[in-house]
């Protein structure tokens, strides 16, 4: 395979992608029942927006709510593409929906990163030792526990590590992404600060996610085990160890990359739930907030940014594995 | 050789047809039983639809305004793990919340079935342009994320039982389309469904009789995995306040666990209050997940290596 041929392709079904979501978004804001002006109110109540009447007429003429369906959709296309994706009516009235985002936006990337990082890094771990062990007591129990750990809503996780970690025995914060004073410190302590404070966050991800990756390497560690290549090195003498680290883990590593695309789908909900539960003021709180106060425009833009983030991170992904993959990459 | 009679004849095939889904339940059963892992999840299933369905029975009619008892009680011998926030016992909601978590489990996984299964046929079958269309189609789904997606079209459609379900089903047929349509890439290439051509069938009549009585059995198996990730996106959908509410609605095990966090369960100290509803949730998804993935196993025989 052609790898600018590759790269292209990729480059333009994003581009198609990314258009169908914005499609998507703008018709899933039409099923409301009323006529259109009804993304303007919250359900059932009157616009209780500061900026009251004006607000509400200069709005009506930006996004043309008041022109046919057809129009309206090149309007919100055109608003689009100049980065305008609306202004937020309840939850912070008047305001460009991008200056609401901007700032969660570095907050939400920071959890979901470090988060992403230790499930990734404790799901090798786990799956190099049940792929290795496969069938024999450690295999059995990492296996039940990480889909135990699957199975359970992340709601429900952060409920228990905050109940247990946070008020029955106080040793990390219930809530907030920094201490009081947070900004007189020097920054190792900030740093420290920081940490302290995302620990049962990014412990609750690892908890219902690390199956993700434990079980995607031990289903490939088993599909290298039995190969050729396995048996030579054995035969060559190589310890135990040298055997799974040279011959079998890189050739099993690889599916890795596939089944983060696919995880990168449950971070984002993952976000909006750890947010929530544990008083973090990012994008997946701002979801949150956007939703109990049906202010639409709000919601309507988080869903694309948040999609379009899911999007472009699995493009990303399928093409890492070409590169990471020497017979794909020379095919 | 004597001529059978239309009235024989018509028994005979009504016999055979008898016989053959006999045969074909008795191997589904068989496939149940013989793997240990789908065995456990079916007897856990069939507790918790006891349990639940069994409620009026085992621990009498659902809390109502009138027998209400004090808020907030710890567990006691009569109210086994305490009463909520309007005096209900915690032991009634928990036990009656499988209802409404396992019917919008059934039913969301029925539609989606239905929409999955088509899809798949559909793309298999036709291939070309139609494949390339819905095949996008179902990957585009797939990627978007389910929970700020289902989050949005419930806040739009307004909660209700119903939106709960068509949010869910929107979220929940990508994988059985995907699934059904590898499966119909094979089974179009067969034999028989080249005879069934040759003897002048349509393509309808070749999906409806050759294609789909072959994919069945891995729907069932897709049916039952659906279920299990249906009743968990509910309880995400409900612990966000967005689930079926209001006066004479039983509340499902998510909307338990929101209120229990809504009314400081956790600054207060009671276990009791979030902590059931939650290990329900999760033992009904693992249970579900446990007997799909089993039967997908019989029934799918590329994985079956594994």
């Amino acid at each position: 395979m052609n790898l600018r041929r590759y790269l292209l392709r990729k480059v333009a079904y994003v581009i198609l992608t990314v258009f169908l979501i914005s499609t998507l978004n703008f018709f899933l804001f039409q099923i409301l029942p009323g006529d259109p002006t009804r993304v303007l109110l919250p359900r059932g109540g009157q616009s209780n927006a500061t900026g009251g009447a004006s607000l509400r007429e200069e709005l009506i003429h930006e996004w043309g709510l008041d022109q046919p369906v057809y129009v309206r959709f090149l309007v919100y296309m055109n608003n689009l593409l100049h980065g305008n994706l609306g202004t937020s009516i309840i939850y912070r009235s008047g305001t460009p929906v991008m200056t609401v985002i901007t700032p969660r936006l570095t907050t939400t990337l920071l959890l979901i990163g470090g988060a992403t990082a230790v499930t990734m890094w404790a799901g090798v771990i786990l799956g190099r030792i049940s792929g290795w062990r496969r069938g024999r007591p450690s295999d059995i129990v990492i296996t039940l526990t990480s889909l135990f750990g699957y199975s359970m809503p992340s709601f429900w996780v952060s409920l228990i590590f905050l109940f247990y970690l946070a008020y029955v025995f106080p040793i990390f914060p219930p809530i907030g992404e920094h201490s009081l004073g947070y900004e007189s410190m020097d920054p190792v302590s900030q740093a420290l600060d920081e940490l302290w404070h995302f620990a049962l966050p990014v412990l609750t991800f690892v908890v219902t996610n690390v199956a993700w990756f434990s079980l995607t390497l031990r289903n490939s560690l088993t599909d290298v085990l039995p190969e050729d290549y396995m048996l030579t090195a054995a035969a060559k003498g190589l310890t135990e160890r040298m055997r799974l680290r040279v011959h079998a883990l890189p050739n099993a590593r690889l599916p890795l990359v596939t089944a983060s695309a696919l995880y990168f789908g449950w971070v984002v909900s993952g976000a909006i739930v750890v947010e929530n539960v544990f008083g973090i003021n990012g994008l997946g709180a701002l979801t949150w907030d956007a939703t109990t106060s049906l202010d639409f425009p709000l919601m309507s833009a988080i869903f694309l940014i948040a999609t379009l983030g899911v999007v472009i991170a699995n493009a990303v992904s399928d093409v890492l594995y070409v590169f990471l993959d020497p017979r794909v990459r020379e095919a | 050789m004597s001529v059978a009679t239309p009235m024989s004849a018509q028994a005979s095939v009504l016999r055979e047809r008898i016989l053959t889904d006999l045969i074909r339940f008795r191997k589904f059963f068989a496939a149940i039983v013989h793997n240990k892992l789908s065995l456990a999840g079916l007897v856990m299933i069939l507790i918790f639809v006891f349990m639940s369905v069994g409620a009026p029975i085992l621990v009498g009619p659902y809390p109502s305004q009138f027998d209400r008892s004090t808020p907030f009680q710890s567990p006691t011998s009569a109210h086994p793990l305490g009463t909520d926030w309007q005096g209900f016992d915690i032991l009634k909601l928990v036990m009656y919340g499988g209802q409404i978590s396992l019917l919008i489990g059934f039913v969301s996984s029925f539609v989606a079935m239905v929409i999955g299964t088509s899809v798949g046929l559909v793309a298999g079958y036709y291939g070309r342009v139609t494949d390339q269309v819905l095949s996008r189609a179902t990957d585009f789904f797939l990627v978007i994320p389910w929970l700020p997606f289902v989050l949005v079209l419930s806040a739009v459609l307004g909660p209700s039982l119903e939106t709960t379900i068509v949010a869910i089903a929107v979220v929940s047929w990508p994988t059985t389309a995907r699934v059904i349509r590898s499966q119909v890439l094979t089974l179009k290439e067969r034999k028989f469904v080249e005879r069934a051509r040759a003897i002048g069938a349509n393509d309808f009549q070749i999906l409806r009789k050759h294609i789909l009585p072959n994919v069945m059995p891995l729907v069932w198996a897709e049916a039952v995995l659906t279920i299990s990730s249906a009743v968990f996106t509910e309880s995400f959908l409900s612990f966000f306040g967005l689930g079926p509410r209001g006066p004479n609605v039983i509340e499902s095990w998510g909307t338990i666990v929101n209120e229990a966090y809504q009314y400081l369960a956790l600054i207060n100290g009671q276990w009791w209050y979030f902590l059931p509803p939650g290990l329900f949730i999760t033992l009904v998804v693992l249970a579900f997940a446990m007997l799909g993935y089993g039967l997908e196993e019989v029934f799918n025989p590329s994985l079956r290596r594994r």
